[in-house]
């Protein structure tokens, strides 16, 4: 018998784009504290429930439940693509940003905060660069720039949406270890990864995704050779001839 | 030398309130002008240029030739663009430059329709803009209100604001002040337009918000640097294009404007950030 | 008896006889480029024609941009009347699109052009034996840019100068123009032109005869004029006054700082009395020179356009009196 309530909880859920389900009927709880990767081929959805998790997207029908989470107590790493890297801000100021929830929009910055900002860059190792601006910097190197920034927001809940993409291996073994730190404070993350030994080594639950959840557990039981199979045979694109699916909810986000 | 430079302000009232009247622009309107770039939005100083006109239309249809009338319904019209377009920017896949062109195409068309109604072709938006050379008190009071206005307010939504245009949906996810920022922001972005169209004409106006951001990309590296930059660059020019304007009598807005341009230029060749002539003589590298 | 009563039906058939034709005649639709002409079209045309005015009462023919409506109305009329000298830059594409086909009088054929207004802010006249016809015939059919004025290779004397009408004799040419244009249009009302346009001249010889007069009472020193743009050329030389304008012929210019300060100079040089300004330009301007320089607001002068029917300068006699009024009033302190 579980002792305290789930971080999220999934009823049901569908989402998707102009009435197409990305993510189609998936019911299911992620433990407070859980370390899940989440694992599909491309167009399985995975971003998508992310996204809806932060609250960008709403559902298509069924519930999702964050059990009295703020958003502000969620910590979503995006794909980096859709942050301006051109802007001319400093590493430091990018870092710093995740303060907020401390700052405000208009506090003021104390040597304490400046010393926590530093202690991030430490743990990520990038304070020889806190005055570059971040166009400056490489693809790994603005990722960990990121990962300074999510450290510093102290969030309950951690999404991280392709985090290694186009990383070097030097900078995917900091940031795991970094991911396992969080693990261990007790922090939930959720984390969309395409390296399957990756998550074998590292991540003790799995959710495989196509569209539907094909399995969700334990990590050794999920990315099974058959469960693999199934997965790669999945067909992203979206049917424009599809009928009005036959199970349905009304939608509701908790 | 100093002379020549420093008499015709001497001589003359009207030297002298442009000066101040350059001087307060050239604080206000230069930080709009680098965080509107910043967005990708450079252009929007010229469209608000149009999208006034059928608030300054039904002013002048409701009170005829009167300046405050005008004025006031430009400012409304221009706000109610500038809002509408960041509206619909952030809620439908329209993305804020095309969403800006949408409404002020828009808005454009209704003024043009309401003033041939009138019958009379009186050139609306030549009377509403002025000149520098002929800043009365009223004009020079509301340059320097809007002035000190707009400085007091984006020092206290700079780090919203600087955060909403490099990584939005960051600020979204830790904040409330996402859309109130931005909503600020159109405000003085009209606001600094309509009072800068005003008191110095079009070209002025849009010229010394953005001609002087462009040319401080070149300078610094954070947007701080860059405003800093862009203030000092405005006032440098007009000081410039206040006297050549006199010297070699041509008209002062132009001048004032291509003193900003030749900044620009010069800027792009030497420019210790990025300037072209720097990367085609580069210095020999660092040991690490 | 009875011859008395046939007289009298005799006479009354005569005169419903002669006012017929009059009535039944279609009146000549005529429009004119803008309201000065219009007015002097209607004092002339009296009954017989139909007047629509382009550029209305405080519009400005300068920045004028033509509507679909205006070339529907062209395209309906008999005569067209336009002052010529570059001042409606936008009149030949007008009458392309709009397909005229009707009579057209220049106003200002057989008037001796003037320049615009040099560098030193003074004015120099235009070469007296240059071809007048060359103008004539340039004057409309001519490449235009926007602002009105002619393009570069066709004149080699500098910018000329359209506001001939602010010189009454000139106005006096311009009647007998839109005459000959309207007895060209409707041979059949010549008479009722000639006449008409008899009585008109003689009012405008009347009124140029007290312009003179007036102006020439002025003290000597008193004779400069300020206002904010060229419009005043023929009327400076004329009846004897100086022009200086921070503005150059159009109002779409914009002043330079080395014009406004040498007007400023002068004005304190040589205490010139007053500033005037316009009804179609904004008036910061020489507000501001006013209060730089202590030359007072003389009041509002009608250049380019008459005012509306109740104000105080409807038509092109009235314009003239009031001008003639206000410049007196504020230069003769």
């Amino acid at each position: 018998m579980k002792t305290h309530a789930p971080a999220i909880s999934f009823h049901n859920l569908t989402l998707g784009y102009d009435r197409h389900p990305a993510v189609h009927h998936i019911t299911g709880e992620v433990e407070r504290g859980d370390l899940l990767a989440i694992v599909g081929s491309n167009g399985a959805g995975k971003s998508t429930l992310l996204k809806a998790i932060v609250g960008e997207l709403k559902p298509l029908s069924g519930r999702l439940d964050l059990h009295g989470s703020d958003k502000r107590e969620i910590a979503y790493l995006p794909q980096v693509v859709e942050i301006d890297r051109s802007f001319p801000i400093s590493v430091f100021d990018c870092v710093s940003m995740g303060l907020w929830h401390e700052t405000g929009a208009f506090g003021g910055f104390d040597r304490a905060a400046e010393a926590h900002v530093f202690e991030a860059l430490e743990a990520v190792n990038l304070v020889g660069l806190a005055g570059r601006p971040v166009g400056a910097l490489s693809g790994g190197q603005f990722q960990r720039v990121l990962f300074a920034r999510l450290l510093l927001q102290d969030a309950k809940i951690i999404l991280l949406d392709e985090p290694f993409r186009a990383v070097d291996t030097k900078t995917i073994a900091d940031l795991i270890q970094l991911i396992e730190l969080w693990h261990g404070e007790g922090r939930t993350v959720l984390a969309v990864l395409h390296d399957i030994d990756l998550v074998r080594a590292h991540f003790p639950s799995t959710l495989l995704l196509a569209r539907e959840p094909l399995a969700w557990g334990e990590t050794p039981t999920v990315l099974t050779p058959v469960n693999l199979d199934r997965s790669r045979q999945f067909n992203e694109s979206f049917d424009a001839a599809a009928p009005v699916c036959a199970q349905d909810e009304t939608a509701e986000i908790a | 030398m100093i002379d020549a430079l420093v008499q015709p302000f001497i001589e003359f009232a009207f030297m002298r309130r442009a000066l101040v009247g350059s001087l307060a622009i050239s604080l206000t309107a230069p930080p709009i002008g680098v965080l509107l770039m910043l967005r990708r939005m450079s252009l929007m100083g010229d469209a608000m240029g149009h999208a006034i006109l059928p608030g300054a239309a039904i002013g002048y249809l409701l009170a005829g030739l009167s300046l405050f009338a005008m004025s006031l319904g430009g400012f409304a019209a221009g706000l109610a663009v500038a809002m509408a377009a960041g509206l619909v920017a952030r809620s439908t896949v329209i993305r804020e430059d095309a969403s800006l062109a949408g409404f002020y195409l828009l808005s454009l068309s209704l003024g043009v329709m309401l003033v041939s109604i009138r019958g009379s072709n009186v050139d609306l938006l030549h009377v509403l803009f002025g000149s520098v050379l002929a800043l009365d008190d009223a004009a020079l009071l509301l340059v320097a209100a809007i002035a000190s206005v707009s400085l007091v307010t984006l020092a206290v939504i700079y780090r919203p604001l600087v955060l909403e245009c490099f990584d939005p949906h960051f600020l979204r996810s830790v904040s409330r002040w996402s859309s109130p920022t931005h909503l600020i922001f159109l405000v003085l972005v009209v606001l600094n337009l309509v009072a800068g169209f005003q008191a110095l004409g079009t070209l002025m106006a849009v010229g010394i918000m953005l001609l002087p951001a462009i040319s401080a990309r070149f300078w610094a590296d954070d947007a701080a640097g860059m405003i800093g930059v862009s203030m000092v660059a405005a006032f440098a020019s007009s000081l410039i294009g206040l006297l050549f304007s006199y010297y070699v009598n041509v008209p002062t807005g132009p001048a004032v404007i291509l003193a900003c341009g030749a900044f620009y230029l010069a800027s792009m060749l030497v420019g210790i950030r990025g300037g072209v002539l720097w990367r085609l003589m580069p210095a020999k590298h660092l040991e690490a | 008896m009875r011859h008395r009563f046939t007289a009298c039906l005799g006479a009354a058939l005569l005169v419903l006889g002669v006012s017929m034709p009059a009535h039944a005649a279609d009146k000549l639709k005529t429009v004119a480029s803008f309201s000065i002409l219009g007015d002097m079209v209607k004092n002339v045309g009296g009954d017989r024609v139909d007047v629509v005015t382009l550029v209305g009462p405080n519009g400005d023919a300068h920045v004028f941009r033509p509507t679909p409506a205006d070339a529907k109305t062209l395209a309906k009329a008999d005569l067209l009347v336009v002052n010529g000298l570059g001042f409606e830059g936008w009149m030949e594409r007008l009458e392309k699109s709009s397909g005229f086909d009707g009579q057209t009088a220049v106003a200002s054929k057989g008037v001796t052009p003037l320049k615009m207004i040099d560098e030193d802010g003074y004015r120099d006249e235009a070469e007296a034996d240059h071809d007048d016809h060359d103008h004539d015939d340039h004057a409309k059919g001519e490449d235009h840019d926007d602002r009105g004025e002619l393009a570069a290779g066709h004149h080699h004397h500098g910018d000329i100068d359209p506001h001939a009408w602010q010189d009454l004799a000139n106005g006096e040419i311009y009647v007998v123009n839109i005459r000959d244009g309207l007895i060209a249009a409707d041979p059949e009302g010549k008479a009722v032109y000639e006449a008409n346009a008899e009585k008109y001249l003689a009012a405008l010889k009347a009124e140029n005869k007290v312009v003179k007069a007036t102006m020439a009472a002025l003290p000597k020193d008193h004779r400069r004029l300020i206002t904010s743009h060229d419009a005043f050329g023929y009327f400076a030389k004329a009846y004897g006054l100086e022009i200086l304008a921070p503005e150059a012929a159009s109002t779409e210019d914009e002043p330079s700082a080395q014009d406004v300060a040498n007007i400023i100079r002068q004005i304190r040089k040589d205490k010139i009395p007053a500033v005037f300004l316009e009804n179609i330009t904004n008036p910061k301007l020489l507000e501001q020179i006013s209060k730089e320089s202590g030359a007072k607001i003389g009041g509002t002068l009608y250049s380019d356009a008459l005012s509306g029917k109740d104000s105080t300068a409807p038509t092109y006699l009235d314009m003239f009196k009031h001008n003639v009024e206000t410049l007196n009033a504020g230069l003769s302190s």
